[in-house]
């Protein structure tokens, strides 16, 4: 990076068009003079103009042969930053500074067929334009990005309207969910207010229009109370709505929003409307905690106790706080963020989908798999062979465990993955093959031995389908 | 489970898809600076002649006119020039955005950092606006560039002018389109269309002869000829020439090919691609948006069977029915709350992308990935012993007892004894 760096400081400090500007400066200002010097008072005007015009020509041709020098100084710069671009980008010809910049069209270059309109892969994204522009959408309005995304909308539908009245046939059904009506797409009213007091995310078989915008909207709008207003009741009110399903999940939610509210009681000192018959002012932050405590703890799961006593145990030590053991139980600013993400989280998984956004999984995992793919489609359009199998990546693509979300069995034996037609099947002893494979292996006998181990069986019902 | 690789970053491998970012700007400064060659040569022809003109016997008022004529192309190279810097300026500018943010990838260690989060968002916000225009989405680009801050770090201009020329030569509702805008993208970069062979301005060309042909009229047909001489002279234009003649000789009723299809509106569609070819090769831009590239690499390698398996518990979730039939479509919502398992839900299986994934390769693996001491229920299904026994817990089931916890409460429930372990290797 440091070559590119230094090469593109070349071109702001000198390398540009300021000093071709100072040199058309001082030709304009030449032409002034003598312009000037001609117009002006005898003796110098109609004696000597031809004169003054001659001597005109030598600097006029001076001045374009250093415009000329600039140029090429400018030039220079812009070869020397290529050649830092180059040298940083070598070996990557897949999108190569020579690339014609169809290197990475439906045929060769990285997409090993997976990229657009290639025969390999049936599923080129190239066609699938209706269902790649949903993910956009969806991905929107997960990122809380409403006035996009009900601009983009708004675009996408207009497009679509003109292309089908030009016959070309485009699914653009899922529009149809992101529209709560066609002429009013803007997502970013307040008048979800009602929407708020319903609780209820299962029921009716079919999600009704707009759904999915309303629900982040209501998102949202609660991590907004929580990170830039410092409100916890509509995360709070949320999380009571949702106690069941939160309490199915053994989620913390619920806990650690009361926990948070707790603290925030008990650091303050505003007096409460409530409190106003409270002596001392300087108390009506643990009381109203205390009050607070008591009606909501009790309803807590047990193993939350220890944790509870905790909380309590604090309010012995008001108004020293600081210097009791409880003071770490009261750093309110990363619980703040932690619960912002706890929130999403379970926001999230309530409505059945990622917590993180699935379009930037799959891009990170893209761009880990992308240099290993790029370097076998080169393999193999250097060797001219080609890929046949269309359903399976001819090369393993690691990624992190991080992006591993299913267990994954391969069979010891014929070294395929498990599918929905050769699925993985359990010998009485436990060991799994690929049902094909124990076919094989089977194939005209009675009885016979698993491969890893001594155990015999029968083979009519020796296994059994697992789920892996 | 293990990490399947090291997370350390390894950012030069990391950059094929940044590519482009550092490239465009650089042949944006290469067009400025042939801007600026133009405008002088222009300039110096210009003031030389206008010097040249004048002679020892020139008059006062004549010597003036032609020194206040030079001072004037002087001051018009100064404005352009002018221009040019500062549209200079700006480019270098994103130049710097650009190495600045590839530079913060240089400086994250592994992918497991947050700072990689924070950078790898905004490739996707880079991905995602530059998908939005090259799809003519243009105000939702804007806006998106806009609110992730990311403006230096995207290529607005360029797609609006782009787009722009696309849509005039498209025509709009199958009327016939204009190539003038077109005509004039080629002449502002007539060096570099040349230096890559493009027949872009032959093609156009011949498009404003067959619209003279089209028409009756005898002095619309003479001005074909004189356009044709213009324009079709000499190397690979002969070509053109002959194509021409043959446009004349036909009606533009003809049912003869090739001349049937070049009287056809569906040249302009033609006109529109071989553009945004052109306009695409011309800079250096990927033919196909990257997102697809990003896509449809990380999709296939997140894919596993299971991601569109009937047994996928997962799977479902709001899936999106495709039909042809367009007033069937629908999410359908769970009736019951979706499952208990600890694991996040997986990006494939999720209704955001499952049904774009139906098509792409799964991942390919040589040796099998489980989870820790796996155990398989009465139902086939098997889990990491520690992971059941802690969903069960947290499912309130009695102690010796279990259920698979893909069915939460609704399923069956075995005694813990019934559950087997299994060799998967
Ligand atoms: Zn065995
Ligand atoms: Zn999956």
């Amino acid at each position: 990076m440091d070559a590119l760096l230094t090469a593109h400081n070349t071109l702001t400090t000198h390398a540009n068009l300021s000093t071709t500007l100072t040199t058309v400066d001082h030709l304009i200002d030449l032409l002034q003079q003598t312009r000037d010097n001609i117009a002006g008072p005898p003796p110098n005007t109609a004696v000597s103009a031809p004169l003054q015009i001659a001597k005109l020509k030598g600097p006029i041709r001076q001045t374009f042969e250093k415009v000329e020098e600039d140029l090429k100084e400018v030039n220079k710069g812009l070869n020397g930053y290529q050649k830092a671009w180059k040298e940083k980008f070598k070996g990557k010809d897949g999108l190569g500074m020579e690339g014609s910049g169809e290197s990475l069209g439906g045929g060769g270059g990285v997409g090993l067929g997976l990229g657009a309109g290639s025969g390999v892969a049936s599923g080129g994204l190239a066609g699938q334009k209706g269902l790649v522009e949903r993910a956009i959408a969806m991905h929107l309005l997960r990122e809380g990005e409403f006035h996009v995304a009900s601009t983009f909308v708004k675009e996408v539908s207009a497009q679509s309207r003109s292309r089908n009245s030009d016959g070309i046939e485009e699914n653009h059904s899922w529009l149809d969910d992101f529209t709560t009506d066609s002429d009013n797409v803007d997502m970013e009213d307040e008048h979800l207010e009602d929407d708020y007091e319903d609780g209820e995310l299962y029921g009716p078989e079919v999600m009704e229009r707009g759904y999915l915008q309303r629900k982040f909207a209501e998102m949202y709008r609660i991590l907004d109370a929580l990170r830039n207003h410092h409100n916890l009741a509509p995360a709070i009110h949320w999380a009571n709505i949702h106690s069941d399903e939160l309490g199915a999940r053994a989620s913390n939610l619920e806990f650690e929003l009361a926990r948070l509210r707790f603290v925030e009681l008990y650091t303050s000192s505003k007096s409460d409307p409530e409190n106003m018959d409270d002596a001392d002012p300087s108390f009506s932050g643990p009381i109203a905690a205390l009050r607070y405590a008591r009606t909501t703890f009790p309803s807590f799961h047990p193993r939350y106790t220890h944790e509870i006593s905790a909380l309590l145990g604090a309010l012995a030590f008001s108004p020293s706080l600081p210097t009791s053991p409880y003071h770490t139980l009261f750093s309110q600013e990363p619980t703040r963020a932690s619960i912002a993400t706890l929130f999403t989280t379970s926001f999230t998984t309530l409505l059945a989908l990622p917590s993180s956004p699935p379009l930037l999984t799959t891009t990170n995992a893209g761009a880990l798999a992308l240099p290993v793919l790029t370097k076998y489609s080169h393999i193999l359009s250097r060797t001219r062979s080609s890929w046949t199998t269309s359903q399976e990546l001819p090369v393993e693509t690691p990624l992190p465990g991080s992006m591993n979300f299913h267990n994954i069995f391969v069979c010891p034996v014929s070294k395929e993955q498990g599918t929905e037609a050769n699925w993985p099947v359990m010998l009485p002893c436990g060991h799994v093959l690929a049902r094909e494979s124990l076919e094989a292996h089977a194939r005209g006998k009675g009885r016979c031995k698993c491969p890893y181990c001594p155990v015999e069986f029968r083979v009519e019902g020796g296994g059994k389908r697992v789920f892996i | 489970m293990a990490e399947l690789i090291s997370t350390k970053l390894d950012p030069d491998s990391h950059l094929l898809l940044d590519q482009p970012l550092l490239r465009l700007p650089h042949e944006l400064l290469r067009k400025n600076l042939k801007s600026a060659q133009r405008h002088i040569e222009i300039a110096n022809k210009g003031i030389a002649t206008s010097i040249q003109t004048l002679t020892t016997h020139s008059s006062p008022a004549d010597t003036l006119d032609a020194l206040d004529a030079t001072l004037l192309k002087a001051q018009t190279l100064k404005r352009k020039l002018k221009a040019l810097h500062a549209e200079e300026a700006t480019l270098h500018r994103q130049q710097k955005a650009r190495i600045a943010h590839l530079q913060e990838l240089h400086d994250i260690p592994t992918i497991a950092d947050v700072k990689y989060d924070v950078w790898a968002q905004t490739r996707l916000d880079r991905l995602l606006v530059d998908y939005l225009l090259r799809q003519n989405y243009l105000a939702s680009a804007r806006q998106l560039a806009e609110a992730k801050g990311i403006v230096d770090l995207v290529d607005i201009p360029v797609f609006e002018e782009c787009g722009r020329i696309e849509a005039s030569l498209c025509g709009v509702h199958g009327e016939y389109g204009d190539v003038r805008e077109a005509l004039g993208w080629c002449a502002e970069n007539k060096q570099a269309l040349k230096k890559i062979g493009s027949i872009l301005e032959l093609e156009l060309r011949l498009q404003q002869f067959i619209e003279l042909a089209r028409t009756d009229e005898m002095d619309k047909l003479m001005e074909a000829i004189a356009h044709a001489r213009k324009h079709f002279v000499g190397g690979q234009d002969t070509l053109y020439g002959l194509r021409a003649g043959g446009v004349l000789a036909h009606a533009p009723d003809t049912m003869v090919e090739p001349y049937k299809t070049m009287y056809a509106p569906t040249r302009y569609p033609y006109l529109a691609a071989l553009f945004l070819r052109t306009h695409h090769t011309l800079f250096a831009l990927p033919a196909h948006p990257l997102l697809h590239t990003a896509l449809s690499a990380g999709l296939s390698a997140l894919k596993t069977p299971t991601c569109h398996s009937a047994h996928n518990p997962h799977r479902g979730m709001f899936s999106h029915q495709h039909s042809s039939d367009k007033t069937t479509s629908t999410m359908s919502r769970p009736s019951v709350p979706p499952l208990l398992t600890d694991t996040p839900v997986c990006p494939i299986c999720s209704t955001e992308l499952n049904e774009l994934a139906r098509g792409v390769p799964y991942a390919h693996h040589t040796k099998s990935y489980m989870e820790d001491d796996p155990v398989v229920l009465p139902n086939g299904r098997v889990f990491g012993r520690e992971r059941l026994r802690g969903l069960n817990v947290k499912l309130g089931v009695p102690e010796g007892r279990v259920r698979d916890p893909t069915d939460g409460l609704g399923g069956a429930e075995w005694a813990w004894g019934e559950v087997r372990k299994v060799f998967i290797l």
